[in-house]
């Protein structure tokens, strides 16, 4: 009491002024100090507080493990700390919301310390803390980190996976393939006469059209194993595992049709006048140094050779290139 | 050499289990399932003969949460997990909820609470069985090397001795193991052999 008293200010306007709650129990449980802060969030004014179980202060009841925790911290006098992350909102204390608002419970950390009483009690002090605004924070980081993320990987004209995503995916659907020993598919695509339809309707158009394309490609995709990517100007490429050398051919006369079904206009393309594409498929399981991606390319080439609009299949093994032959 | 026979180990590890039992329970109730504590064994050893082999420390990087021990004797008291252990275990606590990469500070909280009743748990089993009261600072939470907390732990001449628990924690079928580690001082050695020596004697 002496060196509270020889100080030049009351340490009651102190635990008033905190921004912290503090809430000081006997052996017993029973308040003997709630701060303003506490009287702020609890919406209980320190003198109908004062004298009461602490479980019975509050309107609601106080959580169980927080009970444990007063209890051994004043059974065995030793400090405990209640984190945010394993029990969220211990005692009943809310954020002043705005008006006409539900309030909202506040996260809470929350440290109890044995103290002596100047009676030689054996007391607790309970600090609390208001721990939403920085889960608040913690929320904002991971969003942004998850929009930066996306944003990333993929295509800003399109809205589907960019190169970068591509390029990582296509090597991890390569490495499990070859671990699983299962085939995967690669289509490589391309727009027909991007350049003279560019020329001719002007690049607002072709970026209207690749859009159009690449939203055709994506909507035929239904696995969450397969992927669309935009591969460069008007190139797209899609990665599909698990699919028989058939069924996979089957899926790109499916695509060829899905973007010439979009019906749109290109004067320049003969015999159809409208946009097609070409497809360079590649299925195999990859071993070794097999490169799907140049195989696909190869077939795509041999596509637009043929008179695109079309899909030519390459199978991954040269042999069997051969025997096709 | 350290005072406390093959009997006086035994007395600890059964005192140090009741604790972790307690521990347990605390645990349980937080988490919603069922975890179980146990402490297979207690060794205690000079500080200088403490390596990374008694400490079953591998490389990598581990969770250490402190509290300093007053009362009959001092300790300094540390209970360490890898540090993968520790995420996969503060993640098991905290559910889906939160993504622990994402939110570091709640996990160090999280750790520091878990630490805090193992630590508790094990000091009041002991101060309730061979009666007598200890005081502690709070918790804290670190992130060290091994070679970091080995520096450590030898670098302590005002306390040449080390007891050290192997703690084996499952919680929902996963399995980890721990060390809790008590830096003790001579006299502090001393005096907890006289409490654990009362204790044998009441009980003789």
């Amino acid at each position: 009491m002496n060196t509270i008293t020889t100080k030049r200010f009351n340490m009651e306007d102190i635990s008033n002024a905190i921004n912290i709650g503090l809430i000081v129990v006997d052996a017993d449980s029973k308040v003997l100090l709630w701060n303003n802060w506490i009287a702020k969030h609890s919406d209980i004014q320190e003198a109908d507080a004062l004298n009461r179980l602490l479980e019975n202060a509050f309107s609601e009841p106080v959580s169980a493990a927080f009970m444990t925790a007063l209890k051994n911290t004043l059974a065995y006098r030793l400090p405990v700390v209640l984190s945010t992350a394993l029990h969220r909102t211990p005692l009943p204390l809310y954020n002043a919301s705005e008006a006409n608002q539900p309030q909202t419970r506040m996260y809470q950390s929350i440290t109890i310390t044995p103290i002596q009483s100047q009676q030689d009690e054996s007391c607790c002090l309970i600090q609390v803390t208001d721990s939403s605004t920085s889960i608040k924070r913690e929320k904002m980081l991971r969003s942004h980190s998850e929009i930066l993320k996306k944003e990333a990987t993929t295509d800003g004209l399109t809205d589907i996976n960019n190169r970068r995503f591509f390029d990582a995916h296509y090597e991890i659907a390569v490495a499990e393939a070859k671990r699983q020993k299962h085939p995967l598919s690669i289509y490589m695509i391309d727009i027909d006469f991007f350049k003279s339809y560019n020329d001719y309707y002007g690049h607002i158009a072709g970026d209207n059209a690749i859009k159009l394309v690449a939203g055709a490609l994506q909507s035929q995709l239904s696995r969450a194993t397969d992927i669309v990517a935009r591969y460069g100007g008007e190139e797209f490429v899609l990665v599909m595992p698990h699919l028989p050398q058939a069924t996979a051919e089957q899926f790109a006369e499916k695509l060829r049709r899905a973007v010439f079904n979009l019906a749109i206009p290109h004067i320049n393309a003969s015999p159809f006048h409208r946009l097609t594409i070409s497809i360079g498929l590649c299925t195999g399981i990859p071993e070794n140094d097999d490169n799907l991606l140049n195989k696909a390319d190869a077939a795509l080439y041999q596509a637009k050779q043929k008179g695109r609009n079309q899909y030519i299949s390459l199978p991954l093994c040269e042999t069997h290139e051969y025997l096709e032959q | 050499m350290s005072g406390l026979s093959e009997l006086h180990l035994d007395a600890l590890a059964e005192i140090f289990s009741i604790g972790a039992g307690r521990a347990a329970l605390s645990l349980s109730e937080i988490v919603g399932d069922e975890v179980h504590i146990s402490v297979p064994y207690v060794q205690v050893l000079n500080s200088e003969d403490i390596n990374s082999a008694t400490l079953s420390l591998n490389s990598g990087r581990f969770g250490a949460v402190s509290q300093h021990f007053s009362g009959p004797f001092n300790a300094e008291a540390v209970l360490l997990f890898t540090e993968e252990q520790a995420l996969k275990i503060v993640s098991d606590m905290m559910g889906s909820q939160m993504s622990l990469e994402e939110l570091a500070e709640f996990e160090h909280e999280a750790m520091c609470e878990l630490g805090n009743i193992i630590l508790n748990a094990c000091l009041s089993a002991m101060a309730d069985i061979l009666h007598f009261t200890l005081e502690s600072s709070l918790p804290h939470y670190r992130v060290a090397s091994a070679n970091e907390i080995l520096h450590r732990f030898k670098d302590n001449s005002d306390q040449p001795y080390v007891m050290l628990l192997h703690i084996d924690l499952v919680i929902e079928k996963r399995h980890t193991t721990g060390n809790l580690v008590f830096l003790l001082s001579s006299a502090s050695l001393t005096n907890l052999v006289i409490h654990v020596d009362q204790f044998l004697g009441s009980i003789a």
